[in-house]
Parts: C-alpha cells; structure tokens; sequence
C-alpha cells in the first residue's frame, strides 16, 4: 500500500494477521513520533484500550479493549474484488481460458455491467467497502443469486442500499457483521430464500420483527446471536402468526435460551418444519435427556429437529411424556377428565398451549398415570390399615401398617395374638371408602393382602 | 473406453450404493428415471455437454431408448434390503437384472456367506455380471463396496472376488469396506467374519479403501452437528468420498487420475493395499460460508485424525504414498504451496525410501451436495488417500479380539457345522499376522545399526 494515505482511509476495513478491523483514526499520538492508525478490532477483546491514550480521546470504540493504535505499514488493506479475481485465476503469462465453468468468463469489462450466472461471491476474504453513493447507477447483477458478505463490516443500511441491485438474490449470508437491522426492507430483497445472520451479536427479538413479512423467506439461520427471548404480538395463545409465512427451517445454535416459553412461540410459525437448538441453556445442563422431547411435543409441525428426523413413533412417545410430566400441574390448575368440568387457567394455558390439543388427542391423563412412582421402599410398600370389630363394638378401632405382600393366614396370626381368640375362628373381610356399602371377604388364607386389591386407608373387619 | 463396473455385496454395500449413485446421478443430472435433466436452460451443463457424453460413459450405460442405466450390479443373499431399492425412488434407474437377491441369509457367518448358501448362488451372479462386462469396450475394472463383519459382505465377497479373478484375470479389483469399528459393534462374530474374509481376499484385490462406522460417527456428531446420525447420514459422507475418488474417471480434468494410477502410486507392496481414507472440508450446511476454506486449510484438514474416515491415529505412524485427489476451484499453483507446507511440517512423516510420495489429482467439477443433506455446499474439496503404516493398528485390534474369541473356541461350531474346518481359521490368523510383520518392516529405517546386522 502506499505509504501515504490520505484521510479517507477512516472507515476501511483492513486486516492485521488475520484480525480484522475498521480502521477509526489516522493521525499523530503524542508523545510517540510518526502516523498512528486507531483501529476498532472486530474481535472485542483484541485491542489494548477503547480509543482513548493517556487521557485524550482519539476515537471511540463499542468496548473498553476494543481498540489499538498500529502503524500504517503493519495493516493490511486487502485488495478490490476485480483484482482478487485476476490474481488468483489469471496466470502470468497471460488471460486463462477460464478453466471454471461456472464463471462466465470476466473479461476486462467493469465488474457492474456483467450479470453472473449464481456464482458465490467470497467477499469475506476481501475487504470490501461500499461507496457512499448509492449503486444505482452503476448498475445491476440481474442473475445474481447467493451472495456472501460474511465479515465485512457492512452495515444493515448499505445492504438495503444496494439490494436494488440483486433483484433475484436467494441466498443472503451476513455471518459476523456486527449487523442491527434498522428498517424493513421494502421491495426488495423479496426473492430471498435463505438469510444467515449469525454471530451478529446486536440482533434482538425486535429487530428480527422487521424482517418477518419477506415472503418467500425460507431457512434463517440466527446462531450465536445471543438471543435469549421471543413473543409474536400479533397472535395470542395457541393461534398461528403472520409472520415469517414460509420459514420451514430456522437454526438457534448457541444463544441464551432458557425459557420454555420461547419454544412455545416457535409452535405459531404457520410453515416452520425443521429446527436446530442446539447448545442453549435450556437445552444444556440437567434437563438435557428430556429436552428434545418437549420439544418435539411442544411444537406440533416439527418434522426435523437438530438434523434428526421426528419419526411417528417419537413424536407420539414425546407428546405422551410431555402429557404426562404435567399432568399433575394440569389437575392443580383446574384440569379435569370430564370435558365439562376441564378449566384450567390461564396461567397454565400460557404455559403450555399445546397441552388441551394433546389432550383431544390422546385422552386427557388418567390419575393412575399421574400417580408419581415411591422409592422402592419397604416403609412405601405398607398400607395403614383400620381394625374394626363388628361383632365387639365396644373395642377401639386400631390402626396398623402391614406390608400389601402378608398373607391373610399371617394376618389372622397377628390378630389371634392379639385378641387372644384362637386362628381358626377369625373370619375376615374389608371394606374400602371408595366402595361404600360393600364388603369383600379376605376367605382364602393363602393369598396376600394385596391379591384383594387392599389398599390404603381401607378397614379389615374382624369376625369370631 | 475406461469403463469401470460398481459391484455391491450385502446390507453395507448395497445401502452404501444407494447413497452412491444417488449422488452419481445428481451430480451427471440424470433423473431418476434415466433420461438426463433438459440442459438448455442451464448454461453450464452446456458447456460441458461434449465432455460429459464421454465422461459419463465409464459409469453409465445409454440404452437404445436414451435412458442411462448405471453400471452397477447389487446382491444380497436375503431380499428386504434389496426389495427397499426395487421399491425406492431409484427404482426405475436400475435394470430388473442389475438387482439380485436370495431368500435365506448368511446370517452373520462367512462360513454360509462362502460355503453353503453363497455357492448356491454365485453361478448366476457371475452370469449376471458378465452380462454387465460384455457391452463395455474397455473395462477397467471393478469396484466392490462391502463389509467385512457381516455374512455376505465376508464370506460371500471372498468367493466372489476368487472367481472374478479366474474369469477376468488381470482386471483391476478395488474395495471399499466398512471396517468393523474399534468400539461399537454390530455382531460379535465380527473379527471371525473380518480375519477370514481378509485371507480369503488379500491376494485377489487390488486396494482396499476402508471406513469405519465409528469415525464416521463421531464426525456427524462433532462437526456436522447431527445428534443422533443414522446410516443415512452416514452413508452420504461415504458417497462424498467415493464420489471424489471416482470423479476422475467420470469428468474431464486437468489432472486426471484414473484407476491404475491409484495402483501405481499408492501400493509400493502387493500385500500392502490399505490406504485410508480422509475427507475435507466437512462442515454443517448451518455453517455454510462461516469460514473460507482454501486449498491450503483443506489440506491441512485431511492430514487431521479428526478427519479420517478410519479410526487410526496416523501420528502413530509412517506415510509410505498420498494421494490428493482436488475437485472444484482449484488452481495448481495453490496445490503446489499447499504441499510444501505439508512437507515442512515434522508432524508427517515419510518413510525412508519413499521421501516424495504426493500424487495429485485435480478436478473442475465442484462436489455435489445432496438436496436436504447435511453438508455446506462448498466450492472446493479434497479427498486424501493414505498408504500409512499406522493401519496397522486397524489389524493388530481385530487380531487381538479373534485370538480372545478364538482362545475358548467361542462361536466355532457355527462356522464348523457349514463345513469349515478348524485349519482354516488358524491359517488365516497366521496370514494376518504376516501382514502385521510386513507393515512393521516396510516401517523401519534403511539405516543400519551395528545391531541389526549379525
């Protein structure tokens, strides 16, 4: 590069050893003698400071480390693209019969008159600077279809700026860009397919609002972008939204979500069909095994989830886990088997939206399945039982715990000792409150208490 | 001219070539009925249509009704695999006759793979496959895609691949086998199945190119992202291979390679034939763009253990021939930097008496990817065939689980009651370790200590 520059060069895009930068300040640093370029790293943690030496503030960086001074000589000012272009495919001794197929030959004419024919244009290995005046006049890529600005420093606004110019762009990548997206794109942009925003760490929920209404936009790919919440305000609980109408696969590696309710939003998108959510909090740490699971059950068109295929078979075991895991908290919201008397509230329906449909679906839990399962131990395994004597009313009524496994002959044992009446001439039966009135009679001594379906709470009756 | 004939044997082979040819023909943009995709509307299938006439000759046959059928023949001794292509999508590109099938297994055993259920059938395979052979005017030679743990894959393939040695002589016989996975199995009887099947084969193939379930994974899952990968998934990153290796003989290129000179470059013994196999770049289609790969970083990339299709740790070992094989944008000038990087580099080492041992192989056709796979689309790959001493490590592992199977003759009397006998086994123990002993001398230095010499 030439060793003067002149003070234009604020705002280029250069590389250090592989670091990228835009460069911020040029001019003297005291007390150092010569020129000093201030740059902003892309990397926050790369610079030394954030723009300011020894009190005085050169230019200002959007992190305290953000920033360093370099000399002109040590930075890299990359090459246009028409150059690149020539030097890697043009050999020395003269124009190459391009080899490539795929790229139409690129004569010497200038870069704007000649349509590509759906190339990639690589510009990340470039440093690429858009001119401040609009591209309009310079005329237009009519064929061009994917375009790569990966790690260029672009900023949302010059990407609406010369998208005039792509008219039938299907693939955008933005990877790195530092990008927030500041105003709709409006008639433009409309053939887009495929739109990759990752690791633009600045995009929030509100931005990606503004690009909701691209009709045909079909995979968006929003990984490492930090984004930890969602809500659709134009849809309420359970209702499909209108935006996004044709996203069929969206990728939320690598953010911060934690909250189910954000997968719950995810459920309204009308055409989404395939999801990565990889790497999240929610999906990382101790609830991991069960993630996927919920899920798959909490959005209902999911047919691909993290690259896997959602056969029938998952998908019905996922929703009926997801039924029963909370069915408990269903009951305690007001649920209930009979459809008349099923209101749970709102609270819970915001929760988990898709729980009634699930419901329709399979048939609204059972309080046998709910039953939460005890430890295996033998304290879990004893009915307290009541004693009664009908025939003696006037002995208290005991109450004892006896393992569900004792036989009847061991029980009359027990009693005998008791009541000091002989084993053979205890007749017994029991009664239970779930069946008032009824009383089954314990005849045969071999079997166990709990081949009478004895249960809890239930009152042996005792006869002599 | 230069015709080459696909032949796959058993499950593996048979699910392997589906991926295959699916790819063959997305990549030819042959529908999948036979007819080839309408080209004017697409300016660069123009440009390439003389060549390609040519070109796709060595895999595809043109019927007289204009639709190309592969040349490709499938068997299985039981018919759910193959009945999955006959109603596939595919099923329309194969000739009835092209798909063979039997009704009784091999059930995990060489000894019915070989001795009894596959001489039942071998007969008409043959017959099958000459039918294949005669129209080609110049048939290179065959391409054999197996297993070596399961039934048919073994014991059936080693059958096979004598009797095409007796009726096709000198023909080249290349392999691509699924090795069994150091610790992931699926049938004990693996090592049995693997030594003797090695036996049986070694003196009658060419080169075999092996993969491993096992890397296989652990790439879809740490790169490409895929929870739980299935064979589907799988079988896909072995077509990409495949189809890199092949794509010399099927499009014009300035450097080509095509069969023989794998042979000549890659095999400096005949009982030393396994290179291994490794693939760059391979990256999530979600990271798509997300880092440029030039030809130096995918170079770079194959020489990496996390990278092989095999798990053997080249480090561990000594390269004796490498085989670069380029496919998409890619200049000589940026091979040649890329190579003498690799050279400098002292993590690669070079046997004594082999100090060059880089052939290169470059293609302009980019690498295809399968609509709805789980690869990015990139310009520019590279597929690294390596003759390292290090697969020995591959051998000396399944040895040690056939001497501990074998020790308290576990899992005989299966192969024992089809007529085999207990001879047989030692004898193929003995040869395997032979190739272990060849390996490790073929590994040592020229130079000699006082020591060595008494």
């Amino acid at each position: 590069m030439n060793d003067t520059l002149t003070s234009d060069v604020i705002g280029r895009r250069v590389d250090v050893n592989g670091e990228h930068a835009t460069i911020r300040f040029y001019g003297i640093v005291p007390p150092v003698a010569g020129l000093w370029l201030g740059v902003e790293w892309d990397n926050p943690e790369r610079g030394k400071h954030d723009g300011s030496h020894e009190g005085t503030v050169y230019f200002k960086c959007r992190h305290p480390t953000g920033g360093s001074f370099v000399r002109p000589n040590k930075v890299n000012f990359g090459v246009d693209f028409l150059t690149a272009i020539k030097k890697r495919y043009v050999l020395e001794d003269g124009p190459e019969e391009d080899g490539k197929e795929q790229i139409v030959t690129i004569g010497n004419k200038p870069v704007e008159t000649i349509g590509f024919d759906s190339i990639i244009k690589q510009q990340s290995e470039n440093k690429l600077r858009f001119p401040s005046d609009s591209l309009s006049s310079t005329g237009r890529f009519t064929t061009l279809k994917v375009l790569v600005l990966s790690r260029t420093g672009i900023t949302w606004a010059e990407v609406l700026q010369c998208a005039a110019g792509w008219p039938v762009l299907e693939e955008l990548y933005l990877e790195s860009n530092s990008i927030s997206i500041s105003e709709r794109p409006i008639d433009i942009l409309q053939t887009l397919k495929l739109l990759d925003l990752s690791s633009n760490r600045l995009i929030d929920e509100n931005q990606l609002f503004l690009i909701a209404y691209l009709p045909r936009l079909e995979q968006l790919i929003l990984s490492d972008i930090g984004i930890s919440s969602l809500h659709f305000p134009d849809s309420g609980i359970g209702c499909k939204s209108s935006m996004f109408p044709s996203l069929q696969y969206l990728v939320l590696n690598d953010n911060r979500i934690s909250q189910w309710s954000f997968i719950n939003e995810l459920d309204k998108l009308p055409s989404l069909q395939a999801l990565s959510c990889l790497r999240n909090p929610l999906t990382e740490g101790s609830g991991a095994e069960t993630a996927r699971q919920f899920i798959i059950a909490r959005i209902g068109q999911l047919q691909t989830l993290n690259k896997c295929k959602i056969l029938p078979e998952e998908r019905r075991g996922a929703e009926l886990d997801y039924r029963k895991a909370f069915g408990n908290a269903w009951k305690k919201a007001g649920g209930h088997q009979d459809p008349a008397q099923n209101r749970p509230n709102e609270e819970f329906l915001a929760a988990h939206p898709r729980y009634q449909s699930l419901c329709l679906k399979y048939g609204a839990p059972e309080d046998g399945e709910l039953k939460i399962q005890q430890p295996f131990l033998l304290k879990n395994q004893l009915l307290t039982l009541k004693i009664k004597y009908p025939n003696k009313l006037d002995e208290k009524v005991i109450e004892k715990q006896l393992p569900d496994s004792m036989t009847i002959q061991k029980v009359k044992g027990l009693l005998s000792r008791l009541l000091k009446i002989p084993v053979s001439d205890l007749l017994l039966s029991y009664e239970s409150p779930k069946m008032p009135g009824r009383e089954i009679e314990l005849e045969n001594d071999q079997q166990s208490l709990q081949f009478y379906s004895v249960e809890n709470g239930d009152c042996l009756l005792v006869r002599w | 001219m230069r015709e080459c004939l696909s032949i796959h044997v058993g499950q593996a082979g048979v699910q392997i070539g589906d991926a295959c040819w699916e790819l063959y023909c997305l990549e030819h943009g042959i529908q999948p009925d036979g007819a080839v995709l309408d080209s004017k509307k697409d300016r660069l299938e123009n440009a390439k249509m003389v060549p390609m006439a040519a070109s796709f000759n060595t895999f595809f046959c043109e019927s007289r009704a204009g639709k190309h059928v592969p040349r490709a023949f499938f068997m299985d001794l039981e018919p759910t695999v193959i009945d999955g292509i006959r109603t596939g999508k595919y099923r329309s590109l194969f000739h009835p006759e092209q798909l063979v099938s039997g009704k009784e297994d091999a059930a995990n055993s060489y000894a019915r793979g070989h001795y009894s259920v596959g001489s039942e059938i071998i007969d008409l395979v043959l017959e099958r496959i000459r039918k294949l052979a005669e129209p080609c005017n110049g048939l290179q030679g065959f391409l054999i895609f197996r297993s070596f743990g399961g039934g048919t894959g073994s014991g059936f393939t080693s059958l096979l691949m004598e009797q095409l040695s007796i009726h096709y002589g000198r023909k080249t016989k290349l392999e691509f086998c699924v090795y069994p996975a150091p610790r992931i199995s699926t049938a004990v009887v693996e090592p049995y199945n693997s030594v003797l099947t090695t036996h049986a084969t070694l003196e009658h193939s060419d080169c075999t190119f092996m993969v491993d379930n096992e890397a296989l994974y652990d790439i879809c899952h740490h790169q490409l992202g895929i929870e739980r990968p299935s064979y589907t998934s799988i079988n896909g990153l072995v077509g990409q291979a495949v189809s890199s290796i092949t794509a010399s003989l099927r499009f014009e290129g300035p450097l080509n390679v095509d069969l023989i000179e794998f042979q000549t470059n890659l095999v400096p013994y005949p009982r030393i034939h396994f290179p291994m196999t490794a693939f760059a770049p391979i990256v999530s289609a979600d990271k798509a763009y997300h880092k440029t790969f030039s030809v130096s970083d995918i170079t770079t990339a194959c020489f990496e253990f996390s990278n092989q299709l095999v798990k053997c740790d080249p480090r561990l070992g000594q390269y004796m021939a490498c085989c670069l094989l380029y496919r998409g944008d890619v200049v000589p000038k940026d091979v040649n930097a890329a190579i003498a990087a690799m050279k400098s580099r002292h993590s690669i080492q070079f046997v004594d008496w082999c100090p060059t041992g880089f052939k290169v192989g470059i293609n302009n056709h980019p690498p295809t990817m399968m609509p709805g796979g789980h690869l990015a689309k990139v310009q520019r790959a590279v597929c690294m065939l390596s003759n390292t001493t290090a697969v020995v490590e591959a051998w000396a592992r399944l040895d040690h689980k056939f001497d501990l199977m074998y020790a308290k003759k576990a899992f005989l009397h299966w192969y024992i009651r089809e007529g085999m006998e207990e001879g047989e086994f030692l004898e193929a123990r003995e040869d395997l370790a032979a190739l272990e002993r060849d390996y490790e001398e073929v590994g040592q230095s020229l130079r000699y200590d006082g020591k060595n010499e008494y």
